[in-house]
This record gives structure tokens, sequence and C-alpha cells, in this order.
């Protein structure tokens, strides 16, 4: 490794790879449980057929369609799921969001040992060389990013393994007045250690603030994942939320759909009080591009949403969503009302809510899972909140702490599915399987989205290959 | 006992790479992305050895140098220059700089002018 070559570029060399340096020392010691190898072993056919069987309303030939698809745009995906149940003890998984640079493989445990590069090597094996390998261009491979180093330096030195070659590792931040990232026609250059533009056939891209102020569209470098998949709904709420709709009306008779809180789009600032007298006093308020858990609010009282709304900007649009409550309540509609399923309680006997982090790409054979883990709340959902306690500290999942550069988070709520956490979760093989369709199912609906708002892509050349 | 090392770098990426290489090399390492934060870490630390970057956001790496030496003058520096800043690297070793390297760094060649010092 050749260490700034330029301001904020880096220059990754074959054999840079240190495990100990792209996971978390707790995960560096993990194993795997042996339900989450066996569910990430499964193949489409048992997937599609156990669901079918969960769901007997399910088409099983589009269940199929769906994990086989090849995505055009979002190629690598992240869903973050909640594990909810209703007053009938309806257990399901749902979507709260989706992303298009998700995190994750920093805690998740190797699926086989003898793989010392993990997950790293199954995405960048599986789903970006082959789509360098079609793409006829000239130039140097890169990897570009706004956060996330643990990782971002691990897919680098997996991409230089991989393909055998020096790779570019470049920071690109929203704040950088002389990014060493640059566009010209769509093409990407990066700055070398003579200050000159190097041409870049193909980038990793993990540049999750505000992306499209500097990333173009269509662009002739290719990247993993372009900037459409952030657009057409992988970083954008509001416009996932949509999508989610167009899909769920195409297949509402073939007995599948995307299951996510009841949502209200594009909400207007004096509209907030409405919506939550009508919703029962009680809300989640999304800024519709926030992540990391910045720009949402849960409310559970008139104080808190007071608060919300001295933070947000009066002039913009918000998505809103029911709440998924913490404990059962005779005043809620037991038709709307969803409840957390929560952990299995501890010693002390307290439950707490988590969501469950799974990311998939696309390979040859269709969408894949390729990582998952869980966050847990600080706060049990089955004690009193004390009365200067933000309700966010029981629903509240993120890790990030506040000034994170990627090297800071809340260990103590980081569940691994391994041998020690995993069974804290309560979830089984039929979970994992629900929350993977659902994911699938999520991908589909926005990369189709992008599909409608921007046309085929290029790579679509390399999919009917 | 390990050696301290105080690693002083904007770029968090740089900071940390080398901070796991040294680690890794048995060294006792702490960074720090500015110049005032540098400073705090020398008033709470004894560094054997400090890297610095010449352009930080708040101040020079050649007045960090001076700092340190001023509270350890045993202390060996060892100052971070872009490719044809000789300039700089003179006044860094009239300031008492013990050595400089220029970007970009290699970290085995760093740990061998850290181990010739």
């Amino acid at each position: 490794m050749k260490l700034s070559i330029s301001k904020n570029v880096h220059l990754v060399e074959p054999g840079d790879f240190e495990p100990t340096d792209h996971w978390y020392p707790r995960v560096l010691n993990s194993n795997i449980h042996p339900l989450v190898a066996y569910f990430l072993n499964l193949s489409h056919e048992q997937i599609a057929e156990r669901y079918h069987r969960l769901h007997p309303q399910s088409d099983l030939d589009t269940l199929m369609e769906i994990l086989r698809y090849q995505p055009q745009y979002f190629r690598w995906a992240g869903t973050d799921l909640m594990h909810v149940t209703n007053h009938e003890g309806n257990r399901r998984l749902t979507v709260i969001e989706t992303n298009s640079c998700p995190s994750g493989q920093k805690s998740m445990p190797l699926l086989d040992l003898n793989v010392e590069q993990g997950g790293y090597k199954r995405l960048i094996d599986k789903t970006f060389k082959p789509m360098v390998n079609a793409h006829k261009m000239e130039g140097a491979l890169a990897v570009i990013y706004d956060k996330n180093p643990m990782e971002n330096i691990g897919y680098a030195a997996t991409v230089a393994d991989v393909f055998g070659e020096n790779v570019y590792l470049a920071k690109f931040d929203k704040a950088d007045i002389d990014p060493p990232v640059k566009f010209e026609n769509g093409v990407m250059f990066i700055r070398n250690e003579k200050d000159e533009w190097v041409q870049i056939r193909a980038s990793f891209r993990y540049v999750t603030q505000e992306p499209w102020t500097r990333l173009p569209e269509q662009t002739k470098t290719l990247i993993l994942n372009p900037i459409e998949a952030c657009l057409a709904g992988g970083r954008n709420k509001e416009i996932a939320s949509a999508a989610y709709d167009v899909f769920n009306e195409k297949y509402k008779d073939k007995g599948i759909g995307i299951f996510t809180p009841k949502t209200f789009r594009k909400v207007k600032y004096a509209e907030l009080q409405g919506h939550f007298d009508r919703l029962g006093g009680s809300m989640v308020i999304k800024v519709p591009d926030s992540n990391a858990g910045q720009g949402v609010y849960t409310v559970i009282s008139q104080s808190e949403l007071d608060h919300a709304m001295s933070e947000i900007d009066p002039n913009d649009e918000y998505l809103i969503q029911e709440l998924i409550h913490s404990n059962f309540s005779r005043n809620l509609d037991p038709t709307s009302a969803w409840y957390h399923v929560g952990t299995i309680p501890d010693s002390k006997g307290r439950s707490f809510a988590f969501d469950l982090r799974l990311m998939m790409h696309a390979t040859e054979e269709g969408i894949r899972p390729l990582a998952v883990y869980s966050r847990r709340s600080r706060f049990p959902l089955n004690q009193e909140l004390p009365e200067d306690m933000n309700s966010w500290e029981v629903y509240g999942t993120n890790l990030s702490i506040k000034g994170e550069d990627g090297w800071t988070y809340a260990d103590e709520r980081l569940m691994l599915f391994d041998i020690r956490n995993f069974g804290q979760l309560g979830l089984g093989v039929d979970e994992l399987i629900k929350g993977f369709v659902q994911s699938t199912m999520a991908v589909y609906a926005i990369d189709q989205n992008a599909i409608k708002s921007y046309g085929n892509s290029p790579i679509k050349d390399y999919i009917n290959h | 006992m390990n050696k301290k090392v105080l690693i002083v770098e904007d770029d968090v990426v740089f900071c940390k790479i080398l901070t796991k290489f040294l680690t890794k090399n048995s060294y006792e390492v702490l960074d720090a992305q500015n110049g005032k934060d540098a400073i705090e870490l020398m008033e709470m630390n004894k560094f054997e050895f400090a890297i610095l970057d010449y352009r930080l956001p708040d101040m020079n790496g050649i007045e960090i140098l001076e700092k340190l030496k001023t509270q350890n003058k045993e202390a060996k520096t060892i100052l971070i220059t872009r490719y044809g800043d000789q300039d700089v690297a003179s006044k860094a070793i009239d300031k008492g700089a013990d050595a400089f390297i220029s970007k970009p760094i290699n970290p085995d060649e760093l740990l061998a002018v850290i181990k010739g010092l």
C-alpha cells in the first residue's frame, strides 16, 4: 500500500488485505450460527418453495422470477427489517428502508473459514468482477467513499487481489472543495501522485452523503452502484415507498407484496400535528434523504413532536410512518397496529427492539443474501420509559456515534449472527427467508423504478450475456 | 514497554492504517487529525516518536514539532512532506526534526526510518 499518493487518495496493492483491519474485533473471534450458515446456502428453489409454504397464497413462479431477477442498476443492496407481530400473534418481517451503499461486512462472521476475505470476496468476485470484465474500457480500478473506511479499505484490498492490479482508494467527500475525484463526459478520473488525472474504468462506490451532488447519471465508467440506484429509491425513502406501492399493485394478484409500516408520503410540515393526532399520538417522522439514523424521529408525545418540529425544516415534506409499538395497548386499532417482537428476555427480563440489516448482491443466479446482523435499542421495550428519556432510546437501533469516522460504534448493542448472539434474537430460518424475500422484492421494486425513470442501463448488455 | 508514537495527519484513513500497522509492529500509537487534538494528546502522554504531516487544518507540522520538543527534547520526530517540498524539509531539520519523508508513504519504508532513529 502507498499512503497519500495525493490528498485523500491511497494506492492499494494486491496482498494488502489484512483481516484484522476489516472486521470488528468481536467478529474476528466469532463463529457463524449454523442456522444462519444453512440459510445463506439455501438455493433459490428452496427459498421460494419454503416462502410459498409459509405464504400459501403466493405464486411460486412469480417468487422464482423475483429471486432470479437481474437488476440493471441496483446490484448491491441492504435492507433494514424489523420483526413485528400483531394482536393475533401474526409475526412478520417489515421493510424499514433499503440502502444503496449498505455497511455490514465488518459485522458478519465468516461463512467459510477457508476464505479469509469472507463476504468482501463474494461481493467482488460474484458481482463486481463479472460486470467489470464485460465492460470494455481502458483505465484503472477504484473505490470511492465518504464513510466507513474499515469496510472500504477492505473492498479496495479485495478488488486489488481479485483483479491482480493496484486500486485507487479515494475519499469523495461532500464538503471537499477540491476533491480527488472528478467526472468528464461521464468518465471518472482520480488524482495520482503526480497530480495528474487517471482515467477509471470501473469503481466500487460507497458515497452516501447526498451522492447526487457529485455522481452523474449514465456514467461511462462502470460504477457499483450507479447513482440511479440512489435516485430511484436506494437512498430516498419517499421514492422507495412509491416504488413499493407500484410493486404491490402489480403483484397483488400473485399473492405477494412488500410489507412496510403504514406510510404517508409528502407530508407538509403544517400537517404533522394532524397526522400525530389521527395516528393516536405516536408516529415516526422521516426526512426522505436521511440515513444512519439521522433525520428519523420517533414521536410518542406532544413534547417529542414539538422537539422534532423544532429541528426539521418547515419548508420540507416528510415521510410519516405508523410507529411499531413497544407493547400491546387496547387503545390501538387492532387492524393496523404492529408491535416489536423484541429479543428473547434476558436474565433480568429485559426485551429490546432490534432490526436486521440484510445485505444482498446480484450474482449470475439472481439476488443472493450476503451478510446479516442485528442492532438492538438501548432501553428495553418492557420497562416504563423514564420521563426524561427520549423514545428513540426504546425504538432506535442505529449504532452510529456522533462524530463517527467508521471506527467507533455502540458495540454493546451490535448483535452478531453468531453462536453467542443469534439465539437471543428469537429468529429461525423461516424468519430469515421471509426477510430475504421481502428484501429481494424491495430491490426489484427500486430497480424497476430506476429502469422506468432512467431507461435501460448500459450494463444490460452484460446481463443479456 | 512499547514505545509511544503520535501520528498527526488530517486524513483519518492514513492515521488508522498507519496506527494498525505500527501497533502490529509493537508500538503504542495515538493519532490526531488536527493540531489542537495533537496538543491535547501531548499534554496527557509522553511520546517517544511523532510522525507529523506538515499541512494540517489548523496548524503546521513544524509548530507541533516545536511544542513537542519543548515538552520532551528527547522525542524523535519525522515530518511528512509532499513530493518537492524541499524548503519545508530544510526548515523542519533546522527546527529539530530527526527525519522527513515524502508522500506517498510506504508503511514498511516508514518503519525502517523509525527503526533507524
